[in-house]
């Protein structure tokens, strides 16, 4: 009944697409069907560490580029120091626009923004690292049971208080 | 939206913006910051999970302060 009436009210852009994929490339598109519980920030914000999680495919310059033209993807992905500078990072990924990037990597891994943030206190912190993956995985069951378990650990070994993630 | 829709994350901020541009447009300082601010915020006040914000902003206006942004630092570097 709920999902139903979720269906009705969906504001999807593309109603249907999702089916149709799936149809196509049977268990390439994960569906939840439960909401996880909404956990609450323990401290204030003030006093939070935050970390950021990206699909950009953003990585330190001199690092093991991504994989962008395996057909099935790239299950791995790249730890990013929250104290670099755009200028020493450089983006691998195929699969979205990167005009405004390339310009500004703040647009779609805004560490600086961050950065500043954090400086004037309204943060708490930002963990030693962000994490950044390229968002072309075929495989979603693998997706979902490695990479996103490894980002998971990874994450969670650095302490942060919240967590930003962003696709691309 | 769709995407998100389908996976259900706890809380989700949506921007209407062009792909591989979620926080904005180059230069955009203010713009960039603020949807940083929206998903913080969201943090302490979502009520209930699988709340998706919507921001009540437009890609065209975000370029178009973009191109205005970026002829006024052009002018100044000359």
């Amino acid at each position: 009944m709920e999902n139903s009436k979720n269906e009705n009210n969906s504001s999807q852009i593309r109603p249907g697409l999702w089916a149709t994929v799936n149809e196509r490339y049977p268990g390439s598109m994960i569906t939840k069907t439960d909401f996880v519980p909404l956990a609450r920030l323990k401290k204030p914000l003030s006093e939070s560490r935050l970390t950021f999680v990206s699909t950009a495919g953003v990585q330190p310059k001199n690092s093991l580029p991504f994989d962008t033209v395996h057909p099935v993807g790239d299950y791995t992905f790249r730890r990013v120091p929250s104290d670099s500078k755009p200028a020493d990072l450089e983006i691998h990924q195929l699969k979205y626009p990167t005009v405004g990037a390339k310009k500004d990597l703040n647009v779609i891994f805004p560490i600086e923004r961050l950065q500043e943030l954090a400086d004037e206190k309204i943060i708490g912190g930002l963990t030693t690292n962000f994490f950044s993956f390229i968002g072309y995985n075929m495989d979603a069951l693998k997706l979902e049971q490695a990479l996103a378990e490894d980002i998971a650990d990874a994450v969670e070994a650095e302490k942060p208080d919240a967590a930003l993630l962003a696709p691309a | 939206m769709d995407v998100t829709e389908h996976i259900k994350p706890p809380r989700a901020v949506f921007a209407p913006f062009m792909m591989g541009h979620h926080f904005g447009v180059p230069r955009h300082k203010e713009l960039q910051r603020r949807i940083i601010l929206e998903m913080l915020d969201f943090l302490t006040t979502a009520t209930r999970s699988g709340e998706v914000k919507m921001l009540p902003l437009k890609w065209a206006n975000a370029r178009q302060e973009g191109k205005e942004i970026e002829r006024r630092l052009e002018l100044k570097e000359v």
